[in-house]
């Protein structure tokens, strides 16, 4: 059903049972937690330890059942969506069986998938081509190291071609290449229309790959933050000057000095070329620019003000 | 199936510890049974118990009459060996979260992983169980060996599996309940329970069904006909705990 929800969540609340011991009360993992995901959006979920991101997913893919309020994907109660349509999914600490071997174990969740015969070989070899398995391909998953088992991780997730894709701290471990690797992944998975969500501790990776974040705090949505990044929209960046330029403000109407303090200022452009006019005009007046950086860190900015009991 | 299957043959490949350590128990019973055979077989090539106390004393024969009460026990512990975490280790380690986002329900993989350890279970007590007939009597007894095993593995399988869905000590807790149940079935046909009879019968009835097992092993040990009465009380009691399992792992979290 193009331009309906593909993710609903409607007052969800999720209690654990408390330990053994008289009078201790339920822990209130999320509280009324309302949301709704477009179709082909690529949402990230933020928030401090315990805010209840991996508790949400769990709700959310019918592992959990919450204790109030409903959960719908595509329309659908989550378990019935997904033994009809399946997910791509990257748990927290992804680990299966270290007796498995790579390829074992592939081929295991390929069929469990639904592929058999050449067509689960052939989505084995695809995915441990993309995650540059081949090598690791024979040894036990106990054997790889933490970020080999992540990219093992991510393989598994996308053997087959699922609509909803869901990552729990999908960077983890993983060295900067393969960073760049994932940010990549999800941006060709944004643009094949498949709902993406993330949950991740780092702003700076969910910045560039996420749309909108949802910002929980204590189990309760605090925040759902909209990231600028398509054309046409407001950019942000550091400027880094040899020393302070009176001129800057005529240049860069509205530059705020950052808050690492020194020569450094955050500007606001539309785009690429007005900063560079704009830098032109700076530089003709005598300054001396240092650097100039994207404003990497507006959404930890504005995590960090709504946190702390600002508005976004 | 055929993907439950692959899983199902992965699991027997981290199972690989549990089997080499049943079949090294298969082993000691096997070359004590021999060695038994070797010093004190008579003519008809039974071990003669007379002749092993000559030999040895009390110790020797009590040594062997003890392996013979473990020789009953081994498809119990095959299955409890076997069998236990089919639900709950996946659970504990997460796996089972990477087989519910997948288009295939909980019961076709959890089925055919109990259907295939229950199998293997069942297995190496069939070889296990006539081959030690073999050394000790010269002949086994027949097929109430497989009704014997079979019970025994569809009984505290399906119980082993249903605590699985629920609890991480399924192994430990299934063999608590056969020994309390063995225990309350000796102390219930001496009548030495201290309690009404109502609450005698519905302990007996809720715990595995020991009187009926001790029929069929008594059927077993005397080479007489198979009690079908207490081979389907046993393996209804199974089923039932195994429907139990199947419908509480729909509602399961995992």
């Amino acid at each position: 059903m193009p331009g309906s929800p593909m993710i609903e969540l409607r007052g969800v609340r999720k209690e654990y049972e408390p330990g053994s011991g008289r009078g201790r009360r339920p822990v209130v993992a999320l509280d009324g937690i309302t949301l709704m995901v477009p179709r082909g959006e690529t949402w990230a979920v933020v928030g401090p330890n315990g805010a209840g991101k991996t508790t949400l997913f769990g709700v959310l893919l019918g592992f959990l059942h919450p204790t109030a309020g409903a959960v719908r994907i595509d329309g659908e109660s989550p378990r019935r969506y997904l033994r009809r349509r399946g997910a791509g999914y990257l748990p927290e600490r992804f680990r299966l069986p270290g007796e498995w071997t790579v390829r074992g174990a592939l081929l295991a969740l390929a069929r469990l998938e639904g592929l058999h015969g050449a067509a689960a070989g052939a989505a084995v070899d695809r995915v441990i081509g993309e995650f540059g398995l081949g090598e690791h391909a024979g040894k036990p998953l106990g054997a790889l190291s933490r970020g080999l088992l992540q990219r093992v991780g991510l393989a598994q997730a996308l053997l087959a071609d699922r609509e909803l894709v869901v990552f729990d701290e999908p960077t983890e471990g993983l060295d900067p290449l393969w960073r760049i690797r994932f940010r990549e992944l999800v941006a060709r998975l944004g643009r094949e229309g498949r709902t993406v969500l993330v949950a991740s501790h780092e702003l700076a990776e969910v910045e560039r790959i996420a749309e909108r974040a949802v910002l929980l705090e204590g189990g309760r949505v605090r925040e759902v933050l909209e990231i600028a990044r398509g054309e046409g929209e407001p950019r942000r960046y550091l400027l880094e000057l040899a020393a302070p330029a009176p001129s800057l403000a005529d240049a860069f109407p509205g530059a705020v000095p950052a808050p690492e303090g020194g020569a450094r200022y955050v500007v606001t452009v539309a785009d690429a070329a007005e900063l560079s006019g704009r830098l032109a005009a700076l530089l003709a007046t005598g300054a001396v620019l240092v650097a100039v950086h994207p404003a990497a860190e507006a959404l930890e900015d504005r995590v960090r003000r709504v946190l702390s009991g600002g508005g976004a | 199936m055929k993907a439950a299957l692959a899983l199902a043959g992965l699991t027997l490949r981290d199972r690989r510890r549990r089997v080499l350590a049943l079949l090294a128990f298969a082993a000691v019973f096997l070359a004590a049974g021999t060695a038994a055979r070797l010093l004190v077989a008579d003519e008809g090539g039974h071990v003669d118990a007379d002749r092993l106390y000559l030999l040895g004393g009390y110790p020797l024969v009590s040594a062997l009459l003890l392996l013979g009460w473990l020789l009953g026990r081994f498809p119990l512990l095959a299955t409890l060996v076997l069998v236990s975490g089919v639900v709950s280790r996946d659970r504990t380690e997460g796996f089972a979260r990477l087989y519910a986002v997948r288009p295939v329900a909980p019961l076709a993989v959890y089925g055919t992983r109990f259907a295939v350890l229950a199998a293997l279970a069942f297995g190496i007590s069939a070889i296990l169980l006539p081959a030690f007939d073999l050394l000790m009597l010269g002949t086994w007894a027949g097929p109430a060996t497989l009704v014997l095993i079979f019970a025994n593995v569809v009984l505290f399988g399906g119980l082993t599996a249903l605590l699985s869905v629920w609890t991480r000590g399924d192994g430990w807790i299934a063999l608590l309940l056969a020994l309390a149940a063995l225990v309350w079935d000796a102390l219930r046909s001496a009548g030495a329970l201290p309690f009404p009879p109502g609450v005698r019968d519905f302990v007996a009835f809720v715990l595995p069904p020991q009187a009926a097992l001790f029929r069929l092993e008594e059927a077993f040990g005397a080479i007489e006909p198979i009690p079908w009465d207490a081979f389907l009380y046993v393996v209804g009691y199974g089923v039932v705990m195994l429907v139990l399992a199947a419908l509480s792992l729909r509602r399961r979290e995992v």
